[in-house]
């Protein structure tokens, strides 16, 4: 069943956003950072919306160019407020899976060595924990960890952004679509 | 750092190196035993990529007392003096390798092709074939001669897709050369044990382009040492 | 997707480059480089073994960055242990084993079940090895430590901070190749920068 994906981005340990792309400008100007009222996580919530404190709307009158930037800043902090919260609310082993706006669906995975991806596509997407799974294994640890030329700490997104690792996603993806 | 002193075990060898207590040295073991082996890929990978970024490493910090002692012009050669530095060494590492293989292949051969590899093309089948079949799983992909004329003491080497190349995902970068030269130090190793003498450097010829087979393709170039050439001559006019 | 195109990815598609030939190589080759690899350091550091020890304990712990991840792959396990001991079983059970095809034992535990002994029956990287006779190594020079910083390096990347080091090993005569790995502590999580 093909869905529409949106972007991808990757959060490396150190909570900087190391990779990002993006096949589709959904239609609305800038995906919402407060989750509206569908949720879904792992545990059913009480219906109370996530305390985000640490998220902050851009200014209307930011330059476009910085809008990536941005984008990847809200989103890492929306996920790990709410992974935080998750793991507070239902123990260490709780994890928090996806959450669902009008606009689109963020889908979540965290490796254990803290490498965090989050994956935006249409709302009606079922879950893609399992493609996230996929483009860790058979992508990010064949193309990007095993190269020797990568360094090991992607600062700044150094080393993710080699020739094998974009194709490859970017066929992937496509292949979904 | 804590000494554990083991009693002197059964070994009363002459050399002063302690055994453990049940005896047993490195030359109880049957050499075949490790013969079929298989380790997972990532473990030479690894161990491969650290090497080569040693290898890649010290020689910054003699290239700063160079640059030091050294005039200006050499500053913007700096790069490449790395790279060719960093390969040279690779290749340095892996020429007592091809010295052992040497032996140790030939020692596994069936009793009548024990004997070491007499003429040039022999030398290069068995390397083409047993070498390359032992270190990388099957034989290498060519074996040409230089078409070349005025350079008849070359021949080629050719490897489709080197396995220490593997995992490199940029192409045409200081590292390929890099790995390409450890092997080519080991093919050394196996000419020089073999008694011809040569110089075999790595060269990466896949093109970049689309639709590329074999953009990892890699030619071992083989130069033997004069004194071979002449030898074979006077050995074919024999 | 132009067709030249989609057969170079059909090639990165190819089983053979994911499953195939270049999966699992000879062991002699590894064995070899890295024997080649201390052979080197033992000439570059003139024999100061000490300085050999620290060396391959840090290109250890570089490899152990990198490795971390491609045993999360292959393991197929997603989530963390959830005690040291886990842990310890883990390493033995399917870390060595995938990458080394050994499964040393874990024993020797301190009743806060802080530190264990990993006991390795065979040491493939040191097969038919003998150290320099030269009255020192065998008292100095740890062969295998490259493992020990593996072992800190992966760990760190699942925020353990441990401690590695070898207590005995059969190249200095010892009859057992046996390593302690303690736990200092857990690292906590990285919070992002607070927006001002």
């Amino acid at each position: 069943m093909p869905v529409q994906v949106y972007s991808l981005y990757i959060f490396d340990r150190h909570t900087e956003c190391i990779y990002s792309k993006q096949w589709f400008q959904p239609a609305a100007p800038a995906p919402s950072a407060l989750p509206s009222t569908a949720s879904d996580q792992h545990r059913p919530a009480n219906g109370t919306d996530p305390a985000i404190t640490a998220v902050e709307q851009p200014p209307p009158a930011k330059p476009r160019r910085n809008k990536g930037g941005d984008d990847a800043k809200l989103i890492f902090g929306t996920v790990f407020s709410l992974r935080n919260m998750v793991r507070k609310l239902g123990g260490d082993d709780d994890a928090f899976i996806s959450f669902r706006t009008a606009q689109y669906k963020l889908h979540y995975y965290e490796t254990p060595t803290n490498l965090r991806f989050a994956l935006l596509t249409e709302p009606g997407a079922l879950s893609m924990r399992n493609v996230l799974h996929q483009i860790y294994i058979n992508l990010w640890v064949e193309y990007v960890v095993k190269n020797p030329l990568s360094p090991v700490e992607h600062k700044g997104g150094e080393g993710v952004r080699n020739e094998m690792f974009e194709l490859g996603l970017d066929k992937f993806i496509r292949g979904l679509m | 750092m804590s000494n554990l002193q083991a009693p002197r075990g059964g070994g009363k060898e002459e050399s002063g190196l302690r055994y453990p207590t049940n005896g047993k040295t490195i030359y109880h073991r049957p050499l075949n035993r490790a013969k079929a082996a298989e380790l997972s890929g990532a473990s030479f990978a690894y161990l491969f990529s650290e090497m080569v970024s040693y290898a890649s490493k010290k020689i910054e910090s003699i290239q700063d007392l160079e640059k030091r002692s050294m005039d200006p012009s050499f500053t913007h050669k700096t790069p490449y003096l790395t790279r060719f530095i960093a390969s040279a060494r690779l290749n340095v590492q892996g020429h007592p390798i091809g010295l052992k293989l040497l032996d140790l292949l030939l020692y596994r051969e069936p009793a009548r092709t024990q004997t070491r590899p007499l003429t040039i093309i022999t030398l290069l089948h068995f390397i083409k074939i047993n070498v390359w079949q032992h270190l990388f799983g099957q034989v290498a992909d060519g074996l040409e001669k230089s078409s070349d004329p005025s350079k008849p003491d070359e021949y080629m080497i050719i490897d489709n897709e080197p396995l220490v190349n593997r995992y490199i995902s940029v192409p045409r970068d200081m590292s390929q050369l890099n790995c390409a030269a450890y092997v080519a130090g080991i093919i050394e190793g196996v000419c020089d044990g073999s008694a011809f003498p040569a110089r075999v450097t790595a060269h990466s010829v896949g093109k970049q382009e689309e639709g590329e087979m074999w953009p990892g393709r890699t030619v071992f170039l083989v130069k033997f040492a004069p004194e071979v050439m002449e030898r074979e001559s006077f050995l074919g006019k024999g | 997707m132009s067709a030249s195109k989609a057969a170079r990815s059909d090639l990165l598609n190819d089983g053979r480059i994911w499953k195939g030939r270049v999966d699992k190589v000879n062991a002699e080759l590894v064995v070899l480089t890295y024997g080649t690899i201390v052979a080197q350091l033992c000439k570059d550091f003139d024999s100061d073994y000490l300085q050999v020890n620290k060396q391959l304990d840090k290109m250890g712990y570089n490899i152990g960055l990198r490795l971390i991840e491609d045993y999360l792959a292959k393991s197929n396990t997603m989530r963390r242990c959830s005690n040291f001991r886990e842990t310890a079983d883990m390493l033995a059970k399917v870390g060595f084993k995938i990458f080394l095809n050994i499964t040393p034992m874990v024993t020797n535990w301190t009743s806060d079940n802080k530190q264990f002994s990993l006991v390795f029956e065979e040491n493939p990287l040191a097969d038919f090895v003998e150290l320099p006779d030269d009255g020192r190594a065998q008292d100095e020079l740890w062969y295998s430590n490259i493992f020990c910083g593996v072992l800190r390096g992966a760990l760190e990347m699942v925020q353990m901070q441990v401690e590695a080091h070898f207590i005995s090993d059969v190249l200095r005569g010892n009859d057992t190749t046996e390593m302690r790995v303690s736990l200092i502590r857990y690292i906590d999580d990285e919070l992002p920068p607070e927006d001002d």
